[in-house]
């Protein structure tokens, strides 16, 4: 008798069991953290005439009055935005991920009106989605004097006319393999470069966008948006390699390292100054490397406020005769580059501003401007070597 | 977490992008090429599990006498099912453990697939912090999602939802006996017909890659089905005539 109950409940729990853990299976694969993370952005800052201009993770385009700590305007794009701020007199250009470029102008929107007005000069542009499944625009936009290059994750490279919002000129599909680029090209006279996830430098015409003779075919993808110096362009490259590559050549000049690879990738653009490549790695490090040889002059291990590595995403910025460098961490390290300095490779004292960075950043007059992954705008004044200032991008807008 | 991401979800990751390389960047085929080791991995689990549904279809006749015979005592009814089962040393909730046991191969899997496929800029950095320093590994990123026509990062395929349902619908089909209680008919038809719309919703719902691990391990399950217990099981009675034909026998 006890044995019938027994076998009957177990028969009903397994039944049970079953049902509920099917009817529970998206939820268990969701919230196993199921690997699709959504789109939140990390838009970097601009600075210009006093005012911040920052992309939020909640999709606004925020300007604040960096005296007074208060935000001038706001302006929702309702999509996450991964492109600092182009500005250029009155506008500021930012793109979404869902694939619109915007021309705001400052007056307008700090006076809330209607989104574009024409006689502010304010357009938008509509990146079209057609059969690659997505539009999204994550690089930050090159600007020339007259036009905006936007790079889009359809494939295509855009040339949009500045003050119209015309379409100049679209690229051929370049990455026809992943169908999207998500790095930023890069001007050296009358070409524009771009770098993209199958291997590919590609030369195109600032002119016409046609794709040129010249281009540069590797193995392995291109992870950051190329940089060019004197006609080389340095890049890097998901066998975690940087390349330094001759406009016009068929070889690459150096790759560092040059024998076993780094622990990470070159996610971030190096910036090149006096004849050295200083490139951040997601492994933590920032190497100084010779321009012309790609030997090492040397290394510094970035570090978290636990004393671990902490990968370098935002690209370092020069700012006269110093070097910044942010990792995710959110600690800010400075390095002299003076003459009698620059071989040494030992920052200032590290300054922390106590939240993760993965966005880039400006400096300017001694002050960096740092866009942190909560949200909030750090203000570090590198003379001091403290944070000044940080605050939500969340304040009460100044009316 | 930190534990589960060293012990499954990062080896299953680097091994799914290690066979994209060695099968010429294609990441549908290294789905179907891991499902079919997963397969073989958990092929002494699946024999065991296909030999007890093998007794438990030779039982039938003898279930269907005891249901006769006892049906209006369900209690003295399980008495002698189970006594059945403890002499045909069958256990009859044996069939449910593979399936429990593939669910933490679900979920790797699912987030090996959304991982390695990187859709938004914070999957790519956060898939560099989980690569091995495998030449193979490096080399094969950032992987192509697009294989016969699919979109693998991408949900909302109604073909693989249908070939899902479907495939799951043949293999629940060839194992389950037709039930002599009108109760338990219904039940069972409804356990049919639920589990594949669950899935085929699912397979909707969730990116085609997932999808096509359903649909292959499907078709999988449906051929050694058939070798192991010898034939299409149940499925060959499923019209209505033959199912008569089989009550009136």
């Amino acid at each position: 008798m006890a044995t019938t109950l027994y076998l009957s409940h177990i028969m009903k729990q397994a039944k049970i069991l079953f049902l509920v853990v099917i009817a529970l299976l998206p939820l268990i694969l969701v919230s196993c953290w199921g690997g699709a993370s959504v789109a939140g952005g990390w838009a970097g800052t601009a600075f210009r005439d006093g005012i911040i201009y920052v992309g939020t993770r909640d999709g606004r385009v925020v300007a604040i009055n960096a005296s007074t700590q208060s935000q001038q305007w706001d302006y929702a794009a309702n999509a996450a935005i991964y492109t600092t701020p182009i500005l250029d007199d009155d506008l500021g250009y930012v793109g979404t991920y869902s694939g619109r470029v915007l021309a705001l102008n400052t007056t307008a929107r700090s006076q809330d009106l209607s989104f574009p007005q024409k006689r502010y000069s304010e357009w938008e542009w509509n990146c079209p989605t057609e059969n690659a499944g997505s539009n999204a625009i994550v690089a930050d936009f090159l600007a020339s004097e007259d036009s905006i290059y936007v790079s889009s994750s359809n494939g295509r490279v855009y040339s949009l006319d500045k003050k119209s919002g015309d379409l100049n000129w679209q690229s051929e599909v370049l990455d026809k393999e992943h169908g999207k680029i998500w790095t930023s090209p890069v001007i050296q006279g009358n070409t524009l470069f771009v770098s993209t996830f199958d291997g590919h430098i590609y030369a195109l015409s600032l002119e016409t966008g046609v794709v040129l003779d010249w281009s540069f075919e590797w193995e392995a993808g291109f992870v950051s948006s190329p940089v060019i110096d004197a006609d080389v362009i340095y890049v890097g490259s998901f066998d975690r390699h940087l390349y330094a590559l001759e406009i016009g050549g068929n070889q690459s000049l150096w790759r560092f390292p040059q024998e076993k690879p780094a622990a990470n990738w070159f996610w971030a653009s190096p910036a090149v100054n006096e004849g050295v490549v200083y490139a951040g790695c997601l492994d933590g490090r920032l190497y100084a490397i010779n321009a012309t040889t790609g030997q090492e002059l040397w290394s510094y291990m970035t570090e978290d406020q636990k004393d671990k590595p902490s990968p370098i995403i935002s690209s370092p910025v020069l700012m006269d005769n110093l070097l910044i460098v942010v990792n995710e961490s959110g600690t800010v390290y400075v390095f002299d580059l003076t003459e009698e300095n620059r071989e040494e490779g030992v920052p200032l004292e590290p300054i922390s501003i106590g939240a993760d960075v993965k966005s880039s950043f400006c400096a300017q007059d001694g002050l960096v401007y740092i866009r942190s992954e909560n949200n909030s705008v750090y203000v570090v004044d590198i003379d001091e070597g403290k944070v000044a200032e940080g605050w939500p991008v969340s304040l009460a807008i100044e009316k | 977490m930190a534990v589960w991401n060293l012990i499954i979800g990062n080896p299953v990751l680097n091994v799914l992008i290690a066979l994209s390389y060695l099968l010429g960047g294609s990441f549908g085929w290294a789905i179907i090429v891991l499902t079919i080791i997963i397969r073989l991995i958990s092929w002494p689990l699946t024999k065991r599990q296909l030999k007890s549904t093998k007794a438990l279809q030779e039982m039938q006749p003898k279930i269907q006498e005891l249901q006769k015979k006892y049906g209006k005592n369900q209690q003295k009814l399980q008495q002698e099912m189970m006594k059945l089962y403890k002499e045909a040393g069958v256990n009859p909730l044996g069939c449910l453990w593979p399936m429990l046991i593939q669910f933490p191969i679900w979920i790797a899997l699912y987030q090996a697939i959304m991982r390695a496929l990187a859709t938004t800029p914070e999957n790519l950095l956060d898939l560099a912090q989980r690569l091995y320093s495998w030449d193979v590994v490096s080399q094969a990123i950032p992987l192509n999602s697009h294989f016969l026509g699919l979109d693998l990062g991408s949900p909302g395929n109604i073909v693989l939802a249908i070939i899902v349902g479907g495939t799951m619908w043949v293999q629940q089909k060839m194992t389950q006996a037709p039930a002599v209680d009108p109760r338990q008919e219904s039940t069972s038809r409804m356990m049919l017909l639920m589990m594949p719309l669950m899935f085929g919703f699912l397979t909707f719902m969730f990116p085609s890659g997932l999808a096509l691990y359903w649909a292959v391990s499907n078709i999988i399950g449906i051929v050694t089905q058939y070798f192991v217990t010898g034939g299409w099981g149940y499925l060959k009675f499923s019209s209505p005539f033959q199912r008569a034909s089989v009550k009136g026998k």
